[in-house]
């Protein structure tokens, strides 16, 4: 058993291949990774329904509008710019600015601040006697209702950039976040896979999210001096977080083997310990008392993307490595397919299920520090729930449940498919009652699937 | 293989269509501009719809409070021209962060947020800043240094502790006796209701006025119906002379009364709750609850929309605005139209 390719079974695959014979090269790639065409399938489809206008700031932008009103009203232009003062709008300013200066317009007034700003603007340009005329704005400072307030700007032709369409799905901003969004559960999830192939679940993950930050959060605090804490204290701050859950892992790990408990009770019960050890530390409430460069593994970017996505890259391609080419990879799956004939065997199952639970306590922890790296605090609040998410997420990725079954990379598409189908909800106003419905339907179709890959379409077979 | 999956596709697309059927793309807020080189200006949007969107991540749509804010907010939206998004944050803060990332992709005019941690969402808050977004919080106060929030609209829970407080003297000022507190500390608002009530009772007992009010006990009933059911119950069984509880929501003032109903000393023990949910001023006009200091979260709702629009107008808006409570008694509870 051990020897064999991961997660197949011989007479199975052959009986289908005589099924199928017409794209038998296909095969096994749509058996283990088929949910890759349900996440593209939605990810088409919310492209398709969040195609919508798109308006432009930035320097293209402020240029194009310069010369839209440079063709209306030439060099006798006398024009007031108004955006707000985020970075793509003050370059949207100038660079309109510059480009009207250039052609020879006049420009009264650049404003980069809220409509309050807009207004003293205004109103100081009534008091001076210049009439504008000619409005500038983006798509958000023109529906500021400031500009009907005053007499100065009430009938004044506005200007603002042409707009286009494109699905706000296929932003890149929204595709970064999306990934930035999942990076948590999925880091999470490596090691829930690694749990439920050996047929174990591992419930204490949400719990030791929280327990992580706060460990971290408090050593930072009270060993550290808070934010005044240095890059060495917050490399250790953090390996005690995850060091922690490591070793709770570790303890899940031996009450399963050694005492032979079930790992739901086992996990349940850290899992209620884990959650009163972390408000019991942080006395209930949140820690924000962290140094900057704690944000770093969180909400810093390397290369123009968010290091949580880099990270959960990282980890997964450890992870893969891992179970296709290790000997600790394959004993995974052999005790989760048949543990008699894996002992028989020779396979050091109970070594193998503590490091499993190890690997799925340490993954959880190193959750937690970038979870409260990305929020900025400690809190024994984090974590709520999230090993349901998690579990979803491998079992939509089409791990069984039963054991020794699945892919490490099925389970970063599964934790994809959950996270597009939220954001895409979110995008496009599905209500909160209505996306607990979807997502519940999804999970039980992911189960559902899971059957008909081992027993056809009436399941009724073994496992 | 590939049969079953097309198959899964479709069941899934299945449910996001039936579901999403009727919110499809949303119409466009501004006329598609001309195209080609000539554009004619356009003016500026005076036509209601036209505004733009607004985006509410609420602490949770399932608490009937949240859920008149947010009634009474799209109300006051629609009115003014916005649309208003609403989302539910479930009282995770990593979720109403993502929230709040979807709302800066989809490119609203102003956030209305109930923090779901007062630190933990600055990071978020501060994201919506750099994009650009106004943001608005009410019920519950963002109290980090971080992210910037323009205003914060909330009851004044100072002084509805204060009423509350007042409402004790009313009972037991005259005679004196033991009272409890149920608690909910996590919470800051659930702190200022105390605080205020306190300053009141220690005022009369400096004064001498009366008799003396002793707190023998504060409990956390954790603002739910069953912690706050076994906190009273437990309370009752060590002072059995006790004479009133304060309660810092109904439904812990619910819980407590069921504790004490089958401990038989309803008729002894006076409750006084807080909040005027529906089901506390049911249980005020049944003589269960003797009063609440009631919040008024139409108000809360309507404000909020309010602020927002003199924001975009360009007028100073107040940094915080807090809504006074008032009383409610029984019968307050006999007219109140609202409970027929």
């Amino acid at each position: 058993m051990p020897s064999m390719p991961e997660g197949s079974n011989a007479g199975e695959s052959k009986k289908r291949a005589s099924r199928f014979s017409t794209a038998r090269w296909l095969q096994p790639f749509v058996r283990d990774y088929g949910m890759l065409f349900v996440l593209l399938g939605l990810i088409g489809w919310f492209s398709v329904l969040t195609y919508t206008e798109q308006h432009p700031t930035g320097v293209d932008a402020g240029q194009q509008v310069a010369r839209q009103i440079m063709q209306q009203q030439g060099a006798k232009a006398r024009v007031l710019i108004v955006a707000r003062p985020t970075a793509e709008d003050v370059a949207f300013t100038s660079a309109m600015a510059t480009e009207l200066s250039d052609l020879g317009a006049s420009v009264l007034r650049v404003v980069n601040g809220d409509p309050k700003a807009a207004r003293l603007a205004i109103e100081e340009l009534s008091e001076s006697g210049k009439q504008p005329t000619a409005l500038a704005v983006n798509d958000v400072s023109s529906r500021w209702s400031v500009f009907a307030q005053s007499a100065t700007t009430r009938d004044l032709p506005s200007f603002k950039p042409r707009t286009y369409y494109w699905p706000n799905f296929l932003k890149l901003s929204n595709l970064l976040g999306v990934a930035n969004q999942t990076a948590v559960y999925a880091i999470i999830a490596i090691g829930m896979t690694l749990v439920i192939l050996t047929g174990g679940i591992d419930l204490s993950v949400g719990s030791l999210v929280a327990l992580a930050s706060v460990a971290s959060a408090l050593y930072l605090r009270d060993y550290q001096g808070g934010a005044a804490a240095g890059l060495g204290g917050v490399v250790v701050g953090s390996l005690i977080g995850i060091v922690t859950c490591m070793v709770a892992g570790g303890f899940n790990g031996v009450m399963i083997t050694m005492f032979r408990l079930p790992p739901f009770i086992v996990t349940l019960g850290v899992m209620l310990m884990a959650s009163g050890l972390a408000f019991r530390l942080a006395g209930g409430a949140s820690i924000p008392e962290l140094p900057r460069s704690y944000f770093w593994l969180g909400g810093g970017t390397s290369y123009g993307i968010p290091n949580p996505i880099l990270l959960m890259v990282l980890l997964y391609a450890v992870a893969y490595v891992v179970m296709s080419r290790t000997v600790f990879g394959r004993y995974v799956y052999a005790i989760g397919s048949n543990p008699e004939a894996a002992r028989l065997s020779g396979v050091p199952i109970n070594p193998c299920l503590i490091g499993v639970y190890m690997i799925s306590g340490c993954l959880a922890g190193l959750g937690g520090v970038v979870l409260s790296s990305m929020l900025q605090a400690g809190d024994p609040k984090f974590g709520l729930m999230y090993e349901l998410e998690v579990i979803a997420s491998v079992v939509v990725g089409g791990t069984s449940l039963a054991g020794g079954r699945g892919k490490v990379l099925g389970t970063l598409i599964g934790a994809f498919i959950i996270a597009v189908i939220k954001n895409g909800m979110n995008l496009t106003n599905i209500d909160a009652f209505n996306q607990k419905i979807v997502l519940g339907a999804v999970l039980l179709t992911a189960v559902w699937l899971d059957t008909l890959k081992r027993g056809g379409w009436t399941a009724k077979s073994n496992r | 293989m590939r049969f079953d999956n097309s198959i899964v596709v479709a069941v899934l697309f299945a449910f996001v269509v039936g579901c999403g059927g009727n919110s499809l793309p949303e119409p466009t807020p501004t006329k598609p501009n001309t195209q080609g080189e000539n554009t004619v200006p356009e003016s500026i949007p005076t036509k209601p719809n036209t505004r733009g969107t607004i985006g509410y991540s609420a602490l949770m749509l399932t608490n009937p409070f949240f859920q008149e804010i947010s009634a009474n907010m799209r109300e006051a939206a629609d009115a003014a021209g916005y649309e208003l998004l609403e989302v539910s944050a479930d009282s995770d803060v990593k979720k109403q962060a993502d929230q709040i990332d979807d709302f800066i992709v989809r490119g609203v005019s102003a956030i209305i947020l109930n923090p779901a941690d007062s630190q933990s969402i600055g990071p978020a808050i501060q994201k919506a800043n750099a994009a650009g977004i106004p943001v608005f919080t009410n019920d519950i106060a963002y109290a980090g240094q971080a992210g910037q929030v323009i205003s914060h609209i909330a009851t004044d829970n100072l002084q509805g502790g204060r009423l509350a407080g007042e409402a004790m003297l009313e009972l037991v000022g005259e005679t004196g006796g033991k009272i409890a507190i149920l608690h909910f500390p996590q919470v800051e608002s659930c702190q200022l209701r105390v605080k205020g009530f306190l300053e009141i009772v220690e005022a009369h007992n400096t004064s001498g006025r009366g008799g003396r009010i002793e707190i023998v006990a504060t409990l956390d009933g954790a603002a739910a119906r069953d912690k706050s059911h076994d906190a009273a119950r437990d309370i009752v069984q060590s002072h059995p002379d006790l004479a009133a509880i304060f309660a810092i929501n109904d439904p812990s003032a619910l819980g407590a009364y069921s504790a004490l109903e089958a401990a038989g000393k309803h008729d002894q023990i006076k409750l006084i709750g807080f909040d005027g949910q529906t089901i506390g001023k049911q249980a005020i006009r049944d003589g269960k609850i003797y009063c609440d200091p009631i919040q008024f979260p139409d108000q809360i709702g309507k404000k909020t929309i309010e602020i927002i629009l003199q924001y975009f107008r360009g007028d100073d808006v107040p940094k915080e605005i807090l809504i006074p409570t008032k009383l409610y008694r029984q019968t307050d509870a006999v007219a109140d139209p609202g409970l027929k």
